[in-house]
């Protein structure tokens, strides 16, 4: 292990002396430290420090993942110039000498890591202290409550439509409504009762009332914690300068809790929050939510003042589970999985080609890893209901490039999963769960399948081997 | 050998063909090799460039694997890592990392080794007091001159105490007072009972140093043998003795005529050799601490690497030396002019011719010549590569280089070892 120190300890010392260290913080401050002053000009502070995090962040995992794959160059360089013939000449195993260029690049990544989280750390506070206020106190506890924070989300319990349609099932039957039905088909009119059901339960006419029921919103529950409700709405057919109002109530009465009233006015399509006091959640941790459409009828047929849920997008209660710091060091752990990864691809590449066509595969892999959930998914769609034979040239080549894709999977992780900014700048839990999964599959698994064989290339390798 | 040890090297057939990206064979630069050094040896490798020394010395480490043939280092495998703790290499340039320091690289190559770490302090300081960059110990190895480079690529070899020494053309890109040192320091080593493996083209370095040789032509193995054997004249002598005037000449000349029907075959001033020469200028400006950015003093071989390794071994290479040395200073010297001697172990005549060659020797001229100046250039003292006369310009400046040598100063003392 000290011989694996030791080359990790040379290419640190590479990397401080050639000054690339001194390089990467400066370019970091060119990229970091502009920014929050670019973004003070528009908008309250919420979004402000929203558009820092996620524009700061991603471009330190850019700049750390080019960083990382030049960090390889050490390796490069050293069987360039032949210092390697000396260090292959003392008693250095093969492997632990890319182990310890492994672990010197890694080691890099956590300290740039760690500086730039504090740098951007440091920026966003910076921000909440200088922040022209549109109004002080409001913008700052939006962005306590829903930037600042892990918080975590629950959906609604969705009522049991298959009941629901059997009861109208049921009752269609009783009262002889199929009776002059030719070739009646039960389970078909079941499914078509429980997808009207559903549709019909979604929207919410005029003075109607709706009510959501979460389950395990384990929160806090003392009432000087708060929780949200975030929620989108569709209306179709409306006029366009109509307002949408509407009320909710959250609480039980019937579990004993106080129920809090408030009047909203809102966008459709966009996402709108409510917060209440924590203690609105039942002491089993239920939460009951009413929610009534407060717009009168419009008279016309096609403007009915229906205020719709769509599947997708709910309603969801969101409450605090954690710190926005141990958010943020649970992201920078994920972002390290993948930097670890890319130092592996690029050493692998290293021990196999020169350095620039080294650099070239290495990137190609990185941009890869990003788009790889988002090409598979278009190429499931391409391919779906696929026959097994090709009628055409197109579906053919699509099938080819599937395979070849998921065939890469294999090893390639996708980035896209992993990435947690977005997560993060929504102030949403970066689940321990989540990274613990990235820490395996990328940090360990992958990372260690493709570092095993840059260390058996290497191994089998005539060091002194010249390619010109 | 008074009994049979293990050999540190031993190559059997060993053969290495460099192939193009397409596999096809490109140069054969070895070609059925068998080497054996035994312990505390001290073994030349001489051959013109591209004879293929350099890639023996590398399959050697394992860091080029044989097209054919076997290798084995201390009776292992040379891949086995556990083995390279006991070997000590000097590239043929020094590669070494050009933004560490003098002392860190030295460091770097001792944690290699796995040494504890006041082992590594001690070692370090001695071998930058050896190689004379004690000052320079903190710059970087990037700014140093190619032979202050290889000063510390010579430390570096030395860090671990090794019992084999590699040194792939050791002298090269060195002031001579550097290859003096480091010509003292290898028959130190060997005296000491090391092993060592020198490779060089040139030839007096290996002339001074080693008790054997190996001669590789195109990678392929045309002499070996004994130095002493392969190059000392039984028939002549030299007689060297303060000024003569040419009346006592005449008289010795006319006694050697009567007693021994010989004649005097060459009467001169000895010179004073170049290197000697330049050694004690060096030395009385470092006398008068003249500063320098360069290389420094030195040359103290430090106590670590005087161990023997051992003892029997030790008394072989004593017995080897003393057949080997000559004693310079003294009034007699066999006189070596060119090589008789057949080699020990390939009697060919190809082989002859072959060395003959490379050592530039062309046949004696019959008639005695008087004082006919011999000037090499390179440190190498020895008349065997004398009679290539040096071209004229070149020797113009070097007779002014020369000007205030006193004349018949005799031979530069011969660094003896130090007690
Ligand atoms: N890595 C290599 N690839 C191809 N040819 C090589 C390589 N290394 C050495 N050679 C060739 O092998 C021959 C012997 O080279 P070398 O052992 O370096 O000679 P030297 O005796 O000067 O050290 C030369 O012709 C050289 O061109
Ligand atoms: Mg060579």
């Amino acid at each position: 292990m000290s011989v694996v120190w030791t080359v990790a300890r040379q290419l640190m010392a590479e990397c401080v002396r050639m000054k690339v260290a001194v390089v990467f913080v400066l370019l970091l401050a060119l990229l970091l430290l502009g920014l929050p002053f670019a973004v003070q000009k528009h908008g309250p502070l919420t979004d402000a420090v929203q558009s820092f995090l996620s524009y700061s962040l991603s471009a330190t995992g850019l700049l750390l993942g080019i960083l990382t794959v030049f960090l390889a160059r050490s390796l490069a360089d050293e069987m360039v110039n032949r210092q390697i013939l000396v260090v292959m000449a003392k008693p250095v195993p093969r492997w632990q000498f890319i182990l310890g260029k492994w672990v010197g690049m890694n080691v890099l990544n956590v300290v740039f890591l760690a500086f730039s989280a504090l740098v951007i750390y440091g920026a966003v506070y910076y921000l909440r202290a200088t922040h022209p206020p549109v109004d002080e106190e409001l913008d700052r506890t939006r962005l306590a409550e829903e930037v600042l924070v892990a918080r975590q989300a629950v959906q609604f319990r969705l009522p049991d439509f298959e009941a629901m349609a059997e009861r109208e099932f049921q009752r269609r039957l009783e009262v002889g409504a199929y009776d002059d039905v030719m070739d009646f088909d039960a389970a078909k009119e079941r499914q078509r009762l429980a997808k009207r059901v559903e549709a019909e339960w979604r929207v919410v006419g005029p003075y109607e009332v709706r009510v959501f029921q979460f389950e395990n919103v384990l929160c806090d529950r003392r009432p000087e914690s708060t929780l949200q409700i975030r929620y989108k709405t569709e209306v179709y057919n409306y006029a366009p300068d109509e307002v949408f109002r509407a009320v909710w109530w959250i609480g039980d009465p019937e579990q004993g809790t106080p129920v809090y009233e408030c009047r909203t006015r809102h966008i459709v399509g966009r996402y709108h929050t409510v917060t209440v006091p924590a203690d609105a959640v039942a002491p089993d941790y239920t939460l009951t939510v009413r929610f009534q459409n407060r717009n009168p009828f419009a008279g016309e047929p096609q403007f009915r003042n229906v205020i719709e849920f769509l599947s997708r997008d709910g309603v969801e209660v969101l409450f605090g589970v954690g710190t926005f710091e141990g958010n943020l060091l649970r992201l920078l752990v994920l972002m390290l999985c993948k930097l670890m990864f890319l130092s592996a691809v690029a050493l692998l590449a290293t021990t196999l080609f020169s350095f620039p066509v080294a650099c070239l595969v290495a990137f190609t892999i990185y941009v890869l890893a990003g788009t790889r959930g988002f090409i598979l998914e278009s190429l499931d769609f391409a391919s779906a209901d696929q026959a097994g034979w090709f009628t055409s040239a197109k579906e053919f080549a699509v099938h080819l490039i599937r395979s070849v894709y998921s065939t890469v999977s294999v090893i390639l992780p996708d980035f896209g999963y992993y990435d947690g900014v977005e997560t993060l700048v929504n102030g949403r839990n970066v689940t321990l769960r989540w990274v613990l999964e990235g820490v395996v599959s990328v940090g360990f698994l992958r990372t260690g399948c493709l570092l095993g064989l840059a260390m058996l290339l290497f191994h089998r390798r005539e060091v002194s081997e010249v390619s010109v | 050998m008074a009994r049979r040890v293990l050999p540190v090297v031993q190559t059997a057939g060993l053969c290495k063909t460099f192939k193009d990206f397409w596999r096809r064979p490109r140069v054969e630069a070895v070609k059925n090799l068998d080497l054996e050094i035994r312990p505390g040896e001290v073994v030349g490798l001489l051959g013109p460039n591209g004879s293929g020394k350099t890639t023996t010395i590398k399959m050697l480490l394992g860091l080029l694997y044989p097209t054919r043939g076997r290798i084995s280092l201390f009776g292992k495998a040379p891949t086995d890592v556990a083995v390279k703790s006991r070997i000590g290499f000097l590239p043929e340039e020094s590669y070494l990392y050009r933004f560490l320091g003098a002392q860190e690289t030295l460091d770097h190559f001792g944690r290699l080794f796995r040494l504890p770490t006041h082992v590594r302090r001690d070692r370090t300081e001695r071998l930058l007091d050896m190689v004379g960059l004690r000052h320079q110990a903190s710059r970087p190895v990037g700014e140093f001159s190619k032979g202050m480079a290889r000063r510390i690529g010579l430390a570096q070899a030395l860090i671990n105490d090794p019992e084999f020494l590699i040194l792939d053309e050791p002298t090269s890109g060195l002031d001579p007072i550097g290859s003096r040192q480091i010509k003292d320091l290898v028959r130190e080593l060997g005296r000491k009972g090391k092993t060592i493996l020198l490779s060089s083209h040139i030839l007096a370095d290996v002339e001074d140093v080693c008790n054997r040789v190996v001669i590789l032509y195109g990678g392929l193995e045309r002499a070996q043998g004994d130095i002493s054997a392969l190059l000392s004249q039984k028939d002549r002598m030299q007689l060297t003795t303060p000024v003569l005037t040419p009346e006592t000449l005449a008289e010795v000349r006319r006694l050697l005529h009567e007693r021994e029907q010989a004649d005097v075959l060459h009467v001169s001033h000895p010179r004073d050799r170049l290197e000697a020469f330049f050694l004690r200028i060096v030395e009385e400006a470092q006398a008068a601490s003249v500063g320098t950015s360069g290389a420094r003093g030195g040359g103290v071989v430090p106590e670590f690497l005087k161990k023997a390794t051992q003892a029997d071994a030790q008394e072989v290479v004593e017995s080897l030396i003393a057949a080997a040395r000559q004693p310079l200073p003294a009034q007699v010297e066999s006189r070596r002019e060119r090589a008789t001697g057949e080699p020990i172990e390939s009697g060919r005549e190809a082989a002859r011719a072959v060395i003959d060659e490379l050592l530039g020797v062309q046949p004696a001229p019959a008639a005695p010549e008087v004082d006919e100046p011999r000037l090499p250039v390179e440190p190498a003292p020895r008349p065997a590569e004398a009679p290539r006369a040096a071209p004229r310009a070149d020797r113009k400046v070097i007779e002014e280089l020369l000007g205030g040598t006193p004349p018949g100063e005799g031979e530069g003392p011969q660094k003896e070892e130090q007690p």
